[in-house]
């Protein structure tokens, strides 16, 4: 039996294993194992094991993943975003659709405290759902642009998404989050050109809110300003060359922690609870990267990524029209696989193939992570959308998917720009680091 | 069984708390290196110490995460499999983790042993790599317990119920 036929029947006991659930972690970590323990001999699997095991638990770069996920955590405890909502509706809500435009802006804030599209979708959708339900904003309206705003989480940085593509792929975190920004920017606003779409021609969907005098939204500005304030020293810290990624992250997360004190917001229990979800969220982070990073060279072994590769290059297809394949692939995995799992996935086989045809690795991690999001609200797996559900009892989750089709439309739109114009995406890399 | 549960249950709680610490000690470090380094002091061996908390953080909450169910399944066949396939699947998924955090503990161990006889340490502190991998050596057996009784305690439960 030759290499790559071992590699297909690991990568055909693989999918059974996700298909009977079997969780993604255990069933990277059976192939790679015994994969790499037939191609290389067992000494040599669990050697790679050992070494894995150990070097990603105690890998210096991977400090930002439990630190940003801390930051997010103890933001999400102390209504953090609650005052960044605030201070988008005083500038914005008396507008129609406003308060929908508000929680975007709400969302993109949020986002840059946390990494986690999930904490963004709960926490605002906990703030900002009752307000567009008592200004009687159509539910599918108030319900899709929090499910699509959460999405912001993994986009603009600070980002695990890009924390595990980095990782996996070895390229720089600072690069990627600086990458980030201006496609997150644009996403944004292409939600709120979205929102501003649907009112126009459905006025009654987002009625205009009540307008806020001079002194409040004053007020509501001044309440969000230390918010703005630590993603400008955390975020500002690390394009400024002042902290590594690391330190911003720890950064961010004790003057979080420090605020929510000051402010009486946060109290130990609740930063403790707050510190062990951290801790699980981790657990689950770490033991899918130690799995991949055993499955990794096992697909190396059998050669996998070299033919898929070489079967690709026979096509004589442009890179443009290889990479236009690759994403709508990752689209349509992105409808049945977690998006994070399919990020760990794909990435061994895929990476390989777009980096020999010259494509720029942190171009293509942006665009990855923007299928990853569309993943996030795609039926019938959208995480965010069941986070919705979770906050919205009484909306039915098919009215939630209707929802969200606008926008994800609007993400579609984005990936098409940010393909065809991968500026967007190395503008800020480029010229700030070069 | 209920007092091996118990005691069980107990040091998942305890390898949690150890975790939590871990992390916000991290944090600490971190930031005593980064406001010592503004005054041109910068903490001594704080990377060694961040590396090294890092397993213990990792590994710490490897126990509860499984406790709390965090592990990310695909789950949208799940509708349609049989009730009693995916009860049977949920505890062979444990048992896989089990025999999978043993795995770990006993390569680790194995590792940890080289470590010794090459008398391994860290860059600047000199802390040896062996105490890190006997604790992550450690949290996983811990782990790999933890799952073993929840298989346990699934296949029991469903044998219960075969019986009713």
């Amino acid at each position: 039996m030759n290499e790559w036929t071992i590699g297909l029947i690991g990568l055909g006991c693989l999918l059974v294993l996700l298909i009977v659930r079997v969780p993604v972690a255990f069933a990277m970590f059976v192939v790679g194992y015994f994969g790499n323990a037939v191609l290389n001999g067992y000494p040599a699997a669990n050697s790679l094991l050992a070494s894995e095991a150990f070097t990603l638990a105690s890998s210096p770069e991977l400090v930002v993943v439990p630190l940003f996920i801390l930051m997010g955590n103890v933001a999400s405890v102390t209504g953090m975003s609650r005052q960044l909502y605030d201070a988008a509706y005083a500038i914005i809500g008396q507008v129609r659709g406003g308060l929908a435009s508000a929680t975007v802006i709400g969302c993109g804030g949020f986002a840059a405290l946390s990494g986690s599209s999930v904490a963004s979708a709960l926490t605002m959708g906990k703030v900002a759902l009752s307000e567009m339900s008592r200004f009687d904003y159509d539910s599918r309206l108030s319900t899709g642009v929090v499910a699509a705003g959460g999405t912001l989480g993994i986009l603009i940085p600070p980002s695990t998404g890009f924390v595990i593509y980095a990782i996996l792929t070895e390229q720089s975190i600072g690069r990627l989050f600086l990458a980030g920004v201006l496609p997150g920017l644009l996403l944004l606003l292409m939600f709120i050109v979205t929102i501003t779409l649907i009112c126009w021609f459905r006025p009654g969907f987002g009625p205009a809110g009540p307008s806020t005098s001079g002194p409040e939204k004053l007020r509501a500005l001044l309440g969000a300003g230390p918010v703005v304030g630590i993603i400008v020293v955390t975020i500002g810290g690390i394009y400024g060359g002042f902290f590594s990624p690391v330190e911003a992250a720890a950064v961010g997360a004790g003057f979080v922690v420090l605020l929510g004190f000051v402010t009486g917001n946060l109290n130990v229990a609740a930063l403790w609870s707050a510190t062990r979800d951290s801790i699980v969220t981790t657990a689950t982070v770490m033991l899918i990267l130690i799995s991949a990073h055993l499955l990794n060279p096992f697909l190396a072994l059998s050669h996998i990524p070299q033919f898929v590769g070489e079967t690709i290059a026979g096509f004589n297809l442009p890179a443009f029209a290889v990479l236009g394949l690759i994403l709508a692939m990752l689209l349509v995995l992105g409808c049945f696989l977690e998006g994070f799992a399919m990020m760990v996935l794909t990435l061994p086989i895929f990476f390989p193939i777009v980096t020999q045809m010259g494509v720029d690795p942190i171009w293509f991690g942006v665009l990855v992570v923007l299928t990853l999001e569309m993943g996030l609200i795609s039926p019938p797996v959208g995480l965010n959308v069941f986070i919705v559900k979770s906050v919205a009892h009484d909306v039915p989750l098919g009215r939630i998917f209707v929802g969200v089709v606008p926008f994800w439309l609007a993400m579609l739109v984005t990936l098409i720009l940010l393909a065809l114009f991968p500026q967007i995406s190395l503008l800020l890399p480029n010229t700030m680091i070069g | 069984m209920l007092a091996i549960r118990q005691l069980a249950d107990r040091l998942i709680g305890l390898s949690a708390v150890l975790g939590s610490l871990g992390l916000l000690v991290e944090v600490g470090i971190i930031l005593t290196d980064v406001i010592g380094r503004l005054f041109g002091h910068p903490l001594f061996g704080s990377q060694d110490l961040i590396t090294m908390t890092m397993v213990i953080v990792v590994f710490g909450g490897m126990a509860i995460c499984d406790q709390k169910g965090g592990h990310i399944a695909i789950d949208i066949f799940e509708r349609h499999f049989p009730a009693a396939f995916n009860r049977f699947m949920d505890a062979l998924s444990a048992l896989l983790g089990a025999v999978i955090f043993a795995m770990i503990a006993w390569t680790v161990l194995e590792s940890a042993k080289l470590s010794v006889m090459l008398n391994l340490s860290t860059n600047l502190l000199n802390l040896p790599k062996a105490w890190f991998q006997w604790a992550l050596a450690g949290f996983a057996v811990l782990t790999a317990v933890g799952m073993l009784l929840r298989a346990i305690e699934m296949a029991a439960g469903s044998s219960r119920n075969a019986r009713r």
